[in-house]
């Protein structure tokens, strides 16, 4: 199809959020020691990963800190090769979702595997990373 | 409960419109559904706008398009529910004539993806979960999140590549003669799975492209309907849910439990079976996604999608034909007009409107599957002759 004419804008749009992280402040804290922690509801038990403050089982505002260890088990993948723009820099990633402590999973990239060797259930640990302005994430590795 | 029906479809070129604005291109499928009625557009009491909108200048889409078509002081919204802004759209129009509100009603589809670049449009599309938690640090992909679903279903059922290819073979001949399709060319399988990975295992020809395009449909009351149709086409049920933003949150990656649950819901309340169905669209945004959606909506066991498509049960002359109009992959999914779309395409086939892929009608009954984000939204439509 021709490209007919247009108007390119001379107005531009750049967004940075600054996200609260108050109320889960001690699981970047943990992470940034190395460790991933999660929510559980003290009133029903209900444990959530992403962590929240808030139980979305049965409302409760109480909740403890749980360690979810470090072993996990794949689950799936995808190799990615077409990234987001603001991922242009990066090299090829791999997106994994992995089980970790009490059914609960986790997604993050897995890291130190060949495209052709992931395969659903094989072992994996979490590692915390941080990013170069220092902001901290997790990704797996093979056990 | 009243009865609502479509009396009135219009849609556009669907592919890259440099050649039109977003009120420019909304007005195409706008013109054609009032035309279509034969209504007074001074009688359209709601226009509801599906889009999901962050690719193009506006802001507010929906007095936009309103204004451009002259129908500014109409009751008006713009609803998103990601990919299935459409039926969503649909849903809250039909809604306002089942409650009295109004006697007719618009729902509109509209998006305009490719006035940014196509990273930005893959950057937009990859933040639609939960942005935190999945995308900030691993950059998603609209691709990635259907490729992680794509590997468990291979892992599970032995669902293979060349099934996934096969889809996209089936939408671009069907594509081929929709004269309205973004791609209006046949593919060879070995075309298919020789593409480009974007996201392993699914290629360039597993993923639905960018596109620009607008749907409408006029609804109106039990009454109105019989008046200025012969051939209203009903809606018969509407079902919808959703799921976790987060991917991590899913109990299994084979199917989509909202479109489960749109479904059963849409059936029960048209009091149909899936073997009732004529012809159907399903979301194939990729090609996994359709498998999937043969198995949630019941048109086949669960792990049993790929011998679905390889014996050309979805093709005319099979049990159950499914994206005849070329869907998501041939047609072009610009989003917010992908649900409403497939009820104009459905609409046509119940009224034997469909031209070169026209499928058989027996029961005269078809049904809409429209998917938001990673079955983050579920809508099940079922529309009806009777």
């Amino acid at each position: 199809m021709d490209e007919s004419p247009q108007l390119h804008s001379r107005r531009t749009l750049s967004l940075r959020f600054d996200i609260p992280i108050s109320k889960t402040r001690e699981f970047w804290d943990a992470l940034r020691e190395g460790k991933l922690i999660t929510t559980r509801c003290t009133k029903c038990g209900n444990v959530s990963f992403p962590p929240q403050a808030d139980c979305p089982k049965c409302m409760g505002a109480e909740f403890e800190w749980i360690d979810l260890g470090t072993e996990a088990s794949l689950v799936t993948f995808t190799h990615v090769r077409m990234a987001p723009a603001s991922f242009a820099g990066n090299d090829d990633y791999t997106i994994a979702i992995a089980e970790v402590k009490d059914g609960l999973k986790v997604l993050a990239w897995l890291e130190g595997v060949e495209a052709e060797s992931a395969k659903p259930g094989m072992k994996l640990r979490i590692e915390a990373r941080a990013s170069k302005e220092g902001n901290p994430y997790y990704v797996f590795v093979p056990a | 409960m009243s009865r609502v029906a479509i009396v009135g479809v219009g849609h556009s070129r669907f592919g890259r419109r440099t050649d039109v604005n977003l009120g420019e291109l909304a007005f195409e499928s706008i013109k054609g559904a009032i035309d279509d009625a034969g209504v007074d557009k001074k009688d359209i009491g709601n226009v509801v706008v599906g889009s999901a909108g962050g690719w193009y200048e506006e802001s507010l889409p929906a007095v936009v398009v309103d204004e451009y078509a002259g129908l500014s002081g109409v009751g008006t919204m713009r609803v998103e529910a990601a990919c299935a802004s459409g039926s969503a759209a649909v849903k809250a129009a039909y809604n306002s004539i089942v409650s009295g509100e109004t006697d007719v009603a618009m729902a509109v589809g509209v998006e305009k993806m490719t006035e940014v670049d196509t990273p930005t449009s893959v950057e937009l599309i990859g933040r639609a979960g939960s942005y935190t938690w999945e995308f900030e640090n691993y950059g998603m992909t609209f691709p990635a999140y259907y490729a992680l679903y794509a590997v468990a279903h291979m892992n599970r059922f032995g669902t293979t590549e060349e099934d996934l290819s096969r889809v996209s073979v089936k939408a671009h001949h069907y594509g081929a003669m929709n004269p309205l399709a973004q791609f209006q060319k046949e593919i060879t399988l070995e075309k298919a799975l020789g593409s480009p990975v974007v996201s392993w295992p699914l290629k360039l020809y597993d993923a639905c492209p960018l596109s620009d395009g607008s749907a409408a449909v006029v609804l109106a009351s039990e009454e109105l309907a019989k008046k200025l149709t012969d051939t209203p086409i009903w809606i018969r049920g509407v079902g919808y849910s959703s799921d976790t933003a987060n991917l991590s949150r899913r109990d299994d990656y084979v199917g989509l439990r909202a479109a489960v649950r749109a479904a059963t819901n849409a059936y029960s309340m048209a009091k149909v079976s899936p073997g009732d169905i004529d012809v159907a669209t399903a979301h194939d945004c990729f090609t996994i996604a359709e498998l999937m959606a043969y198995e949630d909506l019941g048109f086949c066991k669960k792990g049993e999608a790929a011998k679905m498509i390889r014996d050309g049960e979805t093709e005319i002359g099979g049990r159950i034909p499914v994206n005849l109009d070329g869907g998501l992959k041939a047609k072009g999914h610009p989003i917010g007009a992908t649900g409403v779309s497939m009820a104009v395409e459905i609409t046509k086939q119940l009224r034997g409107e469909a031209g070169r892929h026209q499928a058989p009608i027996k029961s005269g009954v078809g049904l809409v599957h429209n998917i938001g984000g990673t079955g983050h939204y579920a809508y099940v439509t079922i529309l009806g002759r009777d």
